[in-house]
């Protein structure tokens, strides 16, 4: 493919990333809804961690303040990402699928570009809701605040990878039609092996062992431990870990995407 | 000069699953899973010439939407050939993709909670239009089609037909050589169908598009087309122009007569009276039995007359006899 012709499908999915954005602005009631319940879960986290530790208490190298940050980082990185699993298994159900499939773009391609422009938007709105009710909180800023900069790129590519899974969890709906319970798995693994609300080094050693095979360290705890403190080299660790599981993310998407590509051509939408 | 569309014996098939009843059927089905195969379309053919608007009638489950996704690339056949504009829709999709357009009238393509012009300006992106052109093109069909008002609305907040007029407005925007169409009219009121009739025959012409239109409603065909293929049981049926069907299949037609006298009685074979009025009378002629001609000629010799015209029946009972000497034919072997 040519570099000109590279430059033309790019911008194709540019132009669907920046309507999706659009859409989602103009879908107000559902952003604000998520930056309240995000609002909530930090309140009630401070909250419980306050009666937990109690003044002064620590856990490993995380303070109060701290870990209110690192749910902070996490749950905008989770909470950003639209349910583009939801979005792809509809189309499947009502046959929309084929009618989209009739534009010279990629059916799967623009939905993800949909949704990234969806998710880009409401990490804009979410990052900064979750700075400030955690700082109001907290009190402030944790000790060494220069680490939440760094959360900024990998929070950006932690939701990336979201997307580009729950994409995947999408498009098995050619196969098995309600993706829900797949989602669910994805979801409560997230949970729990991506320690979102917990950093993994509370974690017993055998599962942060086990957890750390699993794309979802990287997707939550990584970006939320740069609260935790200035960390350059752990933040390179968790941007290799995420353009890793990023690239396997987007290759499965990829073998998906055609099979059900095929799927449709010979059975049907 | 070659077709812009040409299908040669196209046969497609699906594999549906089957559920045998009741719980132990249900558990049979989890361990050996049984599926039989649904002839969809059966042998097809038929070619379209670039500019003709043709009408794909049939009833429910006859192929007409299928035919339309194997001819947009959507589907591959499970066997025949065909071609659209020279190229195999199944393989070539997306180069098939930038010289036709499709608009499937129970889907949206426009995004619902933004304006249509929105949705407008992406396309243009999708298909590479160049931005002077795409602007000239777009003013144009706007005005055309009567939605500059509607046009910066968000699409949810408007009606089915001014929907559609965006919808066809963004099928059109690329200018396609072929614009297939799935009952494009479905759910509209009769003027919003009328205004979609008249506006496609208009486009049609104005830009020499070749037009497929798939329809349960035989207005639409009379309205837009000049050729009507009829398919069932996945099968073509029926190849006529619009003339040709109407005269191969209409068995009666009805004469209305305005006269002097209150009341003309007519005693002839193969003519029944219809619900008249004073002074006029309307009458149903079974041509199967008795010319227009010998009727006419009873009814001047009978009366003084002051108005006379003779119709054919509507469209929808000329398809009603096709189908019906489909189904006196017996269900496909």
């Amino acid at each position: 493919m040519s570099t000109e012709r590279f430059a033309r499908e790019a911008g194709k999915y540019a132009a669907i990333a920046w309507l999706g954005a659009r859409r989602a602005l103009s879908e107000r009631a559902a952003v604000a809804g998520r930056a309240l319940f995000l609002a909530v879960i930090l309140f009630i986290f401070g909250r419980v961690w306050a009666t937990v530790l109690g003044p002064g208490g620590r856990v490993g190298a995380a303070g109060r303040d701290e870990l209110i940050f690192y749910l902070a980082v996490t749950e905008w990185c989770l909470l950003s990402v639209p349910p583009l699993y939801l979005s792809i298994e509809g189309d499947v159900r009502s046959g929309d699928v084929a009618s989209q499939m009739v534009r010279p773009v990629s059916y799967v391609g623009a939905q993800l570009a949909d949704a990234l422009g969806e998710t880009a938007l409401r990490m804009c709105v979410l990052g900064p809701t979750a700075a400030l009710v955690a700082w109001w909180i907290a009190g402030g800023w944790p000790a060494d605040p220069r680490g939440l900069w760094l959360a900024l790129p990998l929070g950006l590519l932690a939701s990336t990878l979201a997307v580009l899974s729950t994409a995947a969890i999408g498009v098995s709906a050619f196969w098995i039609v309600d993706t829900s319970p797949i989602y669910w798995i994805w979801q409560k693994l997230a949970f729990v092996l991506g320690g979102l609300m917990l950093p993994l080094e509370l974690y017993p050693d055998w599962l942060r062992a086990a957890a750390r095979f699993s794309p979802f360290p990287a997707m939550l705890w990584g970006p939320g431990r740069m609260a935790f403190g200035f960390a350059p080299g752990a933040a390179l660790e968790t941007l290799a870990e995420l353009v890793v599981w990023g690239t396997l993310a987007a290759l499965l998407l990829v073998w998906l995407a055609r099979r059900a590509r095929t799927r449709i051509a010979l059975a049907g939408g | 000069m070659s077709s812009a569309i040409a299908l040669h014996n196209v046969r497609k098939t699906f594999r549906v699953p089957e559920r045998e009843p009741g719980l132990r059927g249900s558990l049979r089905g989890l361990i050996r899973k049984r599926a039989r195969e649904i002839v969809a379309v059966d042998d097809l053919s038929f070619a379209i010439a670039p500019g003709e608007r043709v009408a794909f009638l049939g009833p429910n489950g006859a192929g007409k939407s299928t035919t339309l996704k194997i001819l947009s690339g959507i589907l591959q056949p499970s066997a025949g050939q065909v071609r659209v504009l020279g190229l195999e829709p199944g393989r070539e999709r997306r180069r098939l993709a930038y010289r036709i357009g499709v608009v499937f009238g129970q889907r949206s393509q426009l995004w619902s909670h933004l304006p249509a012009a929105d949705t407008f300006d992406l396309l243009a992106r999708i298909y590479e239009l160049e931005p002077a052109e795409y602007r000239q093109r777009r003013d144009e069909l706007v005005a055309s089609f009567a939605i500059a008002d509607v046009v910066e609305k968000p699409v949810r907040q408007l009606s089915l037909g001014e929907r559609m007029r965006c919808e066809l407005v963004a099928s059109l925007l690329h200018r396609p050589e072929i614009l297939f169409l799935d009952e494009p009219t479905i759910g509209l009121d009769v003027v919003a169908k009328a205004t979609i009739r008249d506006l496609l025959r208009e486009r049609g012409r104005r830009d020499g598009c070749t037009i497929l239109l798939t329809s349960h409603d035989t207005g639409d065909m009379a309205g837009v087309c000049e050729r009507v293929l009829v398919i069932h049981h996945g099968r073509l049926l029926l190849d006529r122009s619009l003339d040709g069907l109407r005269k191969g299949f209409i068995a009666r037609k009805r004469i209305s007569v305005v006269t002097e006298e209150a009341e003309l009685t007519l005693d002839l074979p193969g003519v029944r009276r219809l619900p008249s009025a004073s002074h006029r009378s309307d009458f149903e002629l079974d041509l199967g039995v008795v010319g227009v001609d010998r009727v006419v000629a009873a009814i001047v010799a009978g009366a003084r007359v002051l108005d006379l015209s003779v119709e054919d029946p509507p469209m929808e009972e000329v398809v009603s006899a096709i189908y019906a000497s489909a189904l006196s034919a017996g269900p496909r072997p």
